[in-house]
């Protein structure tokens, strides 16, 4: 038996190299995590929404509208109903994300001065497409309105130039900044591709580990150690660190470079974030393992907490809007500081001072192996499978 | 003939019964069929319960300080989605608020406002969001639109009548209300968008995980469970069948629990029929067990399911639809979207559930789940036939390969 930290390392790249397992999760999953999530996403937004439009007055001005509408970026206005109940219908049926209704005798009414009232409704249920939706809508029947109120005010005299500016006298827009056009990919992929990176990671290692409890190799992996776990776990894991660190470069320039998300920073500190990352994550699944050093458990762990940290770490969700019970547990994965550097540092190009804590939170999850090394080697040393 | 049905039907009660036996007593797929679908709903629901983002602090920065200036910042901070945090002398000084964390947003007006407006003019004001988060720039986007509607509609009340005597009796109040109207999630949450596709996804994967998971304690100790590799007996279809029977007669409990009482808890939106999703749900658990025998063919070890199957549930999320429509997804993701049955699960799900669609109105999903169940249950056979099947009656081999190449 071969002794030493080479001799483990070499073991350790063998592992790897000859369960295809590990070539699974090492590489065709997260890569094709990645391909994926920014494949799918390749638009920016889903536009074209498809809506309807129930016109119950089939007059000129109602038709403008219809037009109007039909000629706007976002919608595609796929079926004509001739009732409220049709096209809640055809809602149901997942055909259509929302309507637009026009009452009876609306051209009528309006000219009358009896005030009909127009109505948009929207599938709350799909949140994305129906913003849209909602959007498109109020910006077309306020444009109607405005016309029509610019017809009546010019038929009792007063002119252009004096009515125009008071149809809309206070103008407030809203600018997202560095992410202008609201690309739904940037927002989405910039989170949830490292997400899965830091799934994956716990995954692999708490596999990695466990097997040798498993298969009762650990014993022989401690004396090959020398019985220094330190030295054990170390050479362990650092084939899949190097391996974790060239998908963490691979990923970064898959985000920045080779999909163009915005990127306003330095690239030192977006790269030595991705490179922590790593370590802060392999840190927290060898802290799982020590805590729960069963195969199993520490999987179930790793997996609950990796999916969870989807939604707790609050990419989409904002932390202060969560209860303050549930919004805490925020911070306890690496994750959490992976988004918020890349929020100040790639996204909005701010000065490395306002980050500097979260990269102090990186270390932290890297010194908590040391805290639970001695119960690993405690279960190393007399390895027992609880399947 | 008889003999030949009385044949199948005890192959049938053996393989249930040593399932069910071999189920309670394995913690590790207990867990998956009982714990995952009970806490897990509960905790994902309790993080987007609050439903709305309320109270998104921002900075103002008035260059005009007037009257209106002050009263249009009043009316911002009045509004559900923002709250003024305070004032900041210039641009530099609201930037290191918003830098340090302390704002996602900075209001700025101009000089002249008030002026503009006085003068006749069209008075602008702007608000820079920070667009980490897109619910939060939604929530400023809102607020200023509203804010700016109500202003300017007061504003055009108190000087219409100097342009146009006349026009107040014309104008007077609304010319043209406009109503909007949520449907199915009638308030906007954002946990009663997001959940109730959860909780269809949760029930695929917990079926899979858990199926997976059996097939590799199948594998690993073949002898320990009562499996006979040798002996052709039970046949493949009643093992399936006996095994799907006992799967879902374990998650009967889960299932109500899941798509009755947790939205009954956090007070999702229920409006389908409780029958009628049961109806629906039935081909997509068939689905998804077929499913996991098939994953049994690559799963040589209890717990390599974990490694292989878990980051699915993400991918499984964005295919079903639920965040990005499935009419923007280009055709080969939509394709592969098509493949899982969780997609069409939760679609119909959340129609029935949320805005009370009827089954007749799913027919076309209800088919689609149907056929998957039936494409899966052929392609699993195959997998069990032809790969699980051989490698159990190898038996040990396997396991002492794994042993030796774990060194």
């Amino acid at each position: 038996m071969k002794k030493g930290f080479k001799a483990i390392f070499c073991r350790s790249v063998l592992q790897i190299v000859r369960r295809p397992i590990y070539w699974a999760a090492f590489f065709i999953l997260p890569l094709f995590c990645f391909m994926f999530l920014s494949g799918l996403m390749e638009n920016g937004l889903p536009i074209k929404v498809p809506a309807a439009m129930v016109d119950k007055d089939g007059s000129s001005m109602s038709r403008g509208i219809t037009q109007n509408l039909a000629g706007m970026q976002l919608v595609d206005i796929t079926a004509d109903c001739n009732s409220y109940t049709e096209a809640r219908h055809l809602m149901q049926e997942g055909k259509i994300f929302g309507f637009f209704m026009i009452p009876e005798n609306f051209q009528q009414d309006l000219l009358a001065g009896r005030k009909p009232v127009i109505t948009f409704y929207t599938n709350m249920t799909y949140f994305v497409p129906a913003s849209l939706l909602f959007k498109t809508f109020k910006t077309t029947a306020l444009y109607t309105k405005a016309g029509i109120a610019l017809n009546v005010l010019e038929s009792v005299g007063a002119t252009e130039d004096e009515v125009v500016p008071l149809m809309q006298p206070v103008n407030i827009s809203a600018r997202a900044i560095h992410n202008p056009g609201l690309n739904y990919a940037v927002y989405l992929c910039n989170s949830f591709i490292p997400c899965v990176l830091q799934l994956m990671i716990l995954l692999v290692t708490c596999f990695s580990l466990g097997q040798e409890i498993k298969y009762g190799t650990s014993r022989r992996l401690l004396a090959m150690a020398d019985g220094s776990i330190l030295k054990a776990l170390a050479a362990k894991i650092l084939p899949q660190t190097i391996i974790w660190w060239v998908i963490a470069i691979f990923m970064e320039s898959w985000l920045f470079k080779i999909n163009g998300y915005p990127m306003h920073g330095s690239w030192f500190w977006i790269t030595l974030s991705e490179l922590m990352f790593v370590l802060a994550c392999q840190g927290c699944a060898i802290f799982f393992f020590g805590i729960l050093p069963n195969l199993r458990m520490s999987l179930s762990v790793s997996a609950l907490l990796g999916i969870l940290s989807f939604s707790i770490a609050a990419f989409s969700f904002p932390v202060e809007s969560m209860y303050s019970a549930i919004g805490i547990f925020s911070w306890i994965l690496p994750i959490r500081y992976n988004f918020l550097i890349y929020i100040d540092q790639a996204l909005n190009g701010i000065d490395i001072y306002y980050s500097r804590i979260w990269f102090v939170a990186y270390i932290i999850f890297m010194l908590l192996p040391f805290t639970v090394l001695w119960n690993i080697k405690r279960n190393m040393a007399k390895p027992v499978y609880a399947p | 003939m008889l003999k030949f049905l009385k044949k199948y039907i005890l192959q049938l009660f053996t393989v249930y019964c040593r399932e069910f036996k071999l189920i309670l007593g394995d913690v590790g797929i207990m867990l998956f069929l009982i714990f995952l679908p009970i806490g897990y709903p509960v905790i994902y629901s309790l993080i987007y319960n609050p439903e709305q983002v309320r109270d998104v602090k921002m900075v103002v920065v008035d260059h005009d300080r007037t009257h209106l200036s002050r009263e249009m910042t009043r009316n911002i901070d009045a509004t559900q989605e923002a709250w003024v945090i305070g004032y900041a002398a210039d641009l530099p000084e609201a930037r290191r608020a918003m830098d340090s964390h302390k704002c996602y947003a900075i209001m700025e007006i101009p000089e002249g406002f008030e002026r503009n407006i006085l003068e006749g003019n069209q008075a602008n004001a702007t608000i820079f969001c920070e667009s980490s988060l897109l619910l939060r720039y939604r929530g400023f986007l809102m607020a200023a639109t509203n804010v700016s509607q109500a202003m300017g509609a007061e504003i055009l009340t108190e000087k219409i009548n100097a342009v146009a005597p006349l026009a107040t009796t014309i104008t007077d109040g609304d010319l043209m209300p406009i109503k909007n109207i949520s449907m199915g999630n009638i308030e906007s949450g954002f946990d009663s968008f997001i959940m109730p596709g959860v909780l269809i996804l949760i029930l695929q994967q917990c079926i899979i995980l858990a199926t997976g998971m059996a097939g590799g304690a199948k594998r690993e100790r073949p002898s320990l469970i009562g499996y006979n590799g040798v002996n052709e007996e039970p046949s493949i279809l009643m093992t399936m069948t006996g095994q799907m029977l006992c799967y879902l007669t374990i998650l009967i409990v889960p299932i109500i629990y899941l798509i009755h009482y947790v939205p009954l808890m956090f007070s999702f939106p229920m409006a389908g029929r409780f029958s009628e999703i049961i109806a629906f749900l039935l081909p997509m658990i068939l689905a998804s067990a077929a499913l996991g025998f098939c994953l049994q063919g690559i799963v040589w070890e209890r717990e390599s399911v974990f490694v292989l199957w878990v980051v699915t549930s993400v991918v499984f999320l964005f295919l079903s639809g639920l965040t990005w429509p499935r009419y923007a997804m280009s055709p080969f993701w939509k394709f592969i979207s098509d493949a899982v049955p969780a997609t069409w699960g939760v679609e119909g799900f959340i129609r029935m559930n949320t805005n009370g669609a009827s089954l007749a109105q799913e027919a076309s999903d209800y088919r689609m789940l149907w056929l998957l169940a039936v494409i899966y249950t052929a392609a699993a056979y195959c997998i069990q036939r032809w790969v699980v099947r051989p490698s159990i009656r190898r038996g040990y081999n396997d396991y002492d390969k794994m042993r030796r190449e774990a060194f």
